[in-house]
């Protein structure tokens, strides 16, 4: 298997090499980061829908859409990337989605570890720390007859220009995104307290990839991938490609990690509208805001409702609210619990 | 209806070695994953319904899905042109795994040529169980 270690490269050159090398039949492994910041979204995304433009043309930040899954992500040097490119008849390929994601990110998980950071792959496709928190994004693509996997070592992580690169709602919306970010995604500086070097990241990262790959032949990228790049850079930077029209969503909801989301939903009930943003994980409900046009007497009661709802499983929302109006001293005029719970679980 | 490895497999519809099943009605032709197809896919969570319109070639990736961060490609069984997607998946994609062989399915195509399906698996091919037994090992690793 090639090694193709770029180091760093331009931003945009940095997503065309690994969508370039499947359509001239290059495996290999890249290992780069780009020498500037960018937004990247995922396939099957709406742009207008996932990125505030506004902030990112003020703040002069490109947006690239990727041919891989996921969502909307804030890329940038701090974040050293590996870009896997298999043909699908290469035994590591075989298998279904869940083997391959492990066989290549326990690598990644024990070059954390290489690092000091004890480190897990957790099926499907996520490297977390022991605590928990995500420590690095992978996605996958099928492209022609290969299988890219992309994914990278979170050296650091700009939180707040990620929170705002994301088109929120509003601004509570947004301080739930950032709070819940920087409680379930963490970084190499976050935890051992400080960035190493370039190769005191990559080479345990080679030497783990090896254990999988046999020995990686160190290599330049073939002058066709660079051919190839300039044919797809016209498509990847076209209005067409970029805005392609996605599905519309439903419910604002943003994917902070596995089985963590931040949820806002609308309902209108016979007496106003109702309003709930709030952290869903592992199906339960954390940090709610009940906001919206209602009448509520007391008015504090809405603040012990939020704090009722703390933890609350999605399924037991029914009993919860029915429970609450009965107990406490709570009026709201045409909304009633089942209103509550059409909000909160759709 | 065949029974693969547990899986269904109707006995009307053709059969392609990456799990897409078509039938035939006229020169339309429907397609979709397999049972099997959508278990090793997993939970579906987006489909790109192709456009209305679109001509397309037979073994052309022309449709996509998401299931894991993971892009997969769907290939056409036939060349042809789309005469409607399934538009309902951009919203409920999680039809594709819980009703693949109905409500589930992917696009019609108006197929140019007909016998480009003489080639695909019928349900009681031994060739299909074949295959779907050495990829079921395959998926167990």
């Amino acid at each position: 298997m090639q090694l193709f270690h770029l180091k760093f490269v331009d931003w945009l050159e940095s997503q065309l090499i690994y969508h370039a090398q499947p359509r001239v039949d290059v495996e290999g492994i890249n290992i780069l980061a780009p020498n500037s910041p960018y937004v990247c979204i995922g396939y099957h995304q709406n742009l207008e829908q996932e990125v505030d433009l506004e902030y990112c043309k003020i703040n002069n930040i490109p947006v690239f859409r990727r041919e891989v899954g996921g969502g909307a992500v804030f890329l940038d040097g701090n974040q050293i990337f590996f870009q896997i490119t298999l043909h699908k008849s290469n035994p590591l390929a075989q298998g279904d989605k869940s083997g391959l994601y492990q066989r290549l990110l326990e690598p990644v998980a024990r070059t954390y570890e290489d690092l000091g950071i004890p480190a897990k792959y957790r099926p499907v496709n996520d490297v977390v720390t022991a605590e928990g928190r995500k420590i690095s994004g992978t996605g996958v693509a099928e492209i022609g007859d290969y299988i890219v996997l992309v994914g990278n070592l979170i050296a650091d992580f700009d939180y707040q220009t990620m929170t705002h690169v994301l088109r929120v709602p509003d601004e509570k919306y947004r301080d739930k995104v950032f709070k819940s970010m920087t409680e379930n995604l963490t970084t190499i500086k976050r935890e051992i307290g400080f960035v190493p070097s370039w190769d005191e990241m990559t080479k345990p990262l080679i030497q783990n990839f090896e254990t999988v790959f046999g020995k990686l032949e160190s290599a330049k990228l073939p002058q066709k991938v660079y051919d190839q790049m300039a044919i797809l850079k016209l498509k990847f930077e076209s209005k067409d490609w970029l805005f392609m029209k996605r599905k519309t969503k439903a419910e604002e909801n943003t994917k902070i990690a596995t089985g963590v989301n931040i949820v806002q939903r609308i309902f209108k009930a016979p007496g106003g509208l109702l309003k709930a943003t709030y952290e869903l994980k592992e199906n339960k409900i954390y940090k709610a805001a009940l906001t919206g046009d209602f009448f509520c007497y007391p008015r504090e009661a809405i603040l012990r409702l939020e704090s009722a709802l703390e933890g609350a499983d999605l399924s037991m929302l029914d009993k919860l609210m029915t429970n609450f109006y009965k107990n406490n001293e709570i009026e709201t005029p045409g909304v009633v619990p089942s209103d509550w719970v059409k909000v909160l679980s759709g | 209806m065949t029974t693969i490895e547990t899986f269904e497999y109707p006995d009307a519809l053709f059969y392609t070695k990456d799990h897409v099943w078509a039938s035939v009605d006229g020169n339309v032709v429907t397609i979709g994953l397999t049972q099997f197809g959508q278990t090793i896919a997993g939970d579906i969570l987006y489909v790109e319904a192709p456009n209305t319109g679109r001509e397309i070639t037979k073994d052309e990736a022309f449709m996509s899905m998401e299931s894991g961060k993971w892009v997969g490609r769907v290939k056409s069984p036939v060349s042809g042109k789309i005469l409607e997607s399934n538009t309902e998946l951009e919203w409920e994609s999680n039809l594709v795994n819980e009703d693949p062989y109905g409500k589930g399915w992917l696009t019609k195509i108006e197929a140019t040529n007909l016998q480009e399906l003489d080639n695909l698996f019928r349900a009681n091919s031994p060739d299909l169980a074949n295959l779907v037994a050495e990829e079921k090992k395959k998926y167990k690793k």
